[in-house]
């Protein structure tokens, strides 16, 4: 028997409905869990559906296990280590793209073949380096040595200007505008689909880093959220007030915005990836 | 206008890589002077049961990790290439795992691997299959298979994503005729899909790498500390355990040499791979 059109159609968007319920049910099933009572969680036969909605549990799980400050801490990270990367790359894209220097192939080339070098692989030796300055446990120590990791956004940008039309960067100098106003007035506006990709990728990577904050930032005053939840998955249980429940609402907290702004910056995200289409 | 990132660059990026090379050839703690041991690391390296342990649970993670990674994406990819109503609603829940933090996932996975009251036990129960007995994460065999469907879980989206991206670039009629005739539909997906999209594929193998490397520590220093014994050690575990736990920096430069090594060795040969991936039958 051969399934009609419309038949074999309706299969499909049952089955791709049912696959996507069970990719995104470990978190669902997070969420439910950090709604339970304690007892609830910890039933015998597992449950899905909160018996009653326990929102203060998210009151708790804020104040007693995430924190403010670290809340802001994070926060601090992902915005000065992201900004601060963001004008080296697109500064450093706009001079290998369109300056003439020696040494500029170079350069260039030293950027990529340190993408093949995976972090993991030099984090110790940068926590060595980060050591010798003294910043171990500090917010420069902590935000710098991640900006600096400016290979990929260098490249992603430089990709980016290259392509620009030459015309517009001659009139420019042409005028005797110097090569940082040509950056601010021309290549910071024209560049904003790169920079939408860049940042959709390195906000959500630092955001979620644990070993380098772990490392670098492990006292209670320049501590991210990433070490809060990994404690929490260590069984850390932050004093016995704390239930099982709470701990899950706090890492709700933290999983929450990272998921609303990868779905809403998702093309970008691929756009920046694949390096294609950034046009 | 380079002069920024390019001294930044090297201090944080270039005299690392090298320092490590040169850190190697010392014992040192940390605090006190490096101590020259020319290639005594290295040499103590090779009697280290741990290394190789911990160099073969790397190699299994990765592979157990990339493969399913990718023949898995490409197939949801597949799944929900098409219009329908709603279609938005149903891709975004493909995508969610992507922006779940690895320590996040931990605990999202220890709650359904949780041996007493998890759910995946209690499935396992019920359909008449005995879980593990000491649980997913410790019982030896089970451990680093968990560990890769966590990182798999977190690493599908983007592999998905990036498909979706290389299939757009199929003519529309190719694909339908592909998966919706009958005969010999895998013979047309393996003919007709899979060259049309190699180049993704490499794309796609590069960055679950990186993926389950960055995993091989976050996951394992969170989850299970290398156990059962030492069978989820992976080497960059291993690396920060000398390093940080052990305060023997020399040796744990030494190592992450020989996790460059490795790292740089599969990205040989999957450059090798894409002339087998790309050839058209």
């Amino acid at each position: 028997m051969r399934l009609s059109k419309g038949t074999l159609k309706a299969i499909r968007i049952f089955f791709a409905t049912a696959i996507g319920l069970v990719l995104a049910g470990p978190l669902l099933y997070l969420i439910a869990g950090s709604l339970m009572t304690p007892a609830q969680v910890t039933a015998a036969t597992p449950q899905f559906i909160p018996s009653s909605l326990h929102f203060e549990d998210y009151v708790n799980g804020w104040n007693q296990v995430l924190q403010a400050r670290t809340f802001l801490n994070s926060v601090i990270f992902v915005v000065f280590a992201v900004g601060l990367q963001w004008v080296l790359c697109i500064s450093g894209g706009l001079a290998i793209a369109k300056m003439r220097f020696p040494g500029r192939i170079a350069i260039t080339t030293m950027f990529a073949i340190s993408l093949l070098i995976p972090v993991v692989t030099t984090v110790i030796p940068v926590f060595v380096v980060t050591n010798q300055f003294r910043m171990i446990n500090t917010y420069p120590g902590l935000i710098i040595p991640i900006a600096a990791q400016t290979a990929f956004g260098t490249l992603l940008f430089r990709q980016y200007i290259v392509n620009m039309p030459q015309e517009l960067f001659d009139a420019a100098r042409m005028d005797g505008a110097g090569w940082w106003l040509i950056l601010r007035r021309l290549v910071v506006p024209l560049a904003r689909p790169a920079t939408a990709a860049y940042l959709a990728i390195s906000v959500i990577t630092a955001w979620n880093m644990y070993l380098w904050p772990l490392l670098a930032a492990n006292g209670p005053k320049v501590q991210v959220l990433s070490e809060i939840v990994a404690a929490i998955g260590q069984g850390d249980n932050f004093g016995y007030s704390v239930t099982q429940p709470q701990l899950y609402a706090a890492t709700v907290i933290t999983v929450i915005p990272v998921v609303i702004a990868f779905l809403l910056v998702q093309p970008a995200f691929v756009r920046g990836l694949t390096g294609s289409g950034v046009e | 206008m380079l002069g920024p990132s390019v001294v930044l660059f090297t201090v944080f990026v270039w005299i690392p890589i090298i320092g490590a090379f040169a850190l190697s050839l010392f014992a040192w703690n940390l605090n006190g002077t490096p101590t020259w041991v020319g290639l005594a690391n290295y040499h103590a390296m090779l009697h280290d049961p741990l290394v190789s342990k911990s160099v073969k649970n790397t190699l299994y993670f990765v592979a157990m990790g990339v493969v399913p990674t990718v023949f898995i994406s490409l197939g949801l990819a597949l799944l929900i290439n098409f219009q329908f109503r709603g279609a938005t609603v149903v891709r975004s829940l493909y995508l969610v795992p992507a922006a779940v933090s690895l320590a996040a996932s931990a605990v999202i996975w220890q709650y359904i691997y949780e041996p007493r009251f998890g759910l995946l036990s209690y499935a396992f129960e019920h359909v008449g299959i005995k879980p593990p007995s000491e649980g997913f994460l410790f019982t030896p065999g089970w451990a680093l298979p968990s560990l890769d469907v966590v990182c798999i879980w977190t690493t599908l989206p983007i592999a998905i994503l990036l498909y979706l991206a290389a299939l757009q670039r199929i003519p529309e009629s190719v694909i339908e005729a592909a998966m919706l005739d009958g005969a010999g539909w895998f013979r047309r997906v393996r003919y007709v899909i899979w060259p049309g999209v190699s180049d993704m594929t490499l794309l796609v193998a590069i960055i679950s790498l990186i993926a389950f490397t960055a995993s091989g520590f976050d996951l394992v220093n969170i989850l299970t500390k290398g156990q059962p014994i030492y069978g989820t050690e992976t080497l960059i575990y291993y690396i920060y355990y000398s390093s940080v736990v052990n305060s023997e920096w020399g040796y744990a430069a030494a190592l992450s040499a020989l996790q460059f090594v490795i790292i740089v060795g599969i990205l040989v040969v999957l450059a090798g791979m894409r002339r087998f991936l790309v050839r058209k039958p």
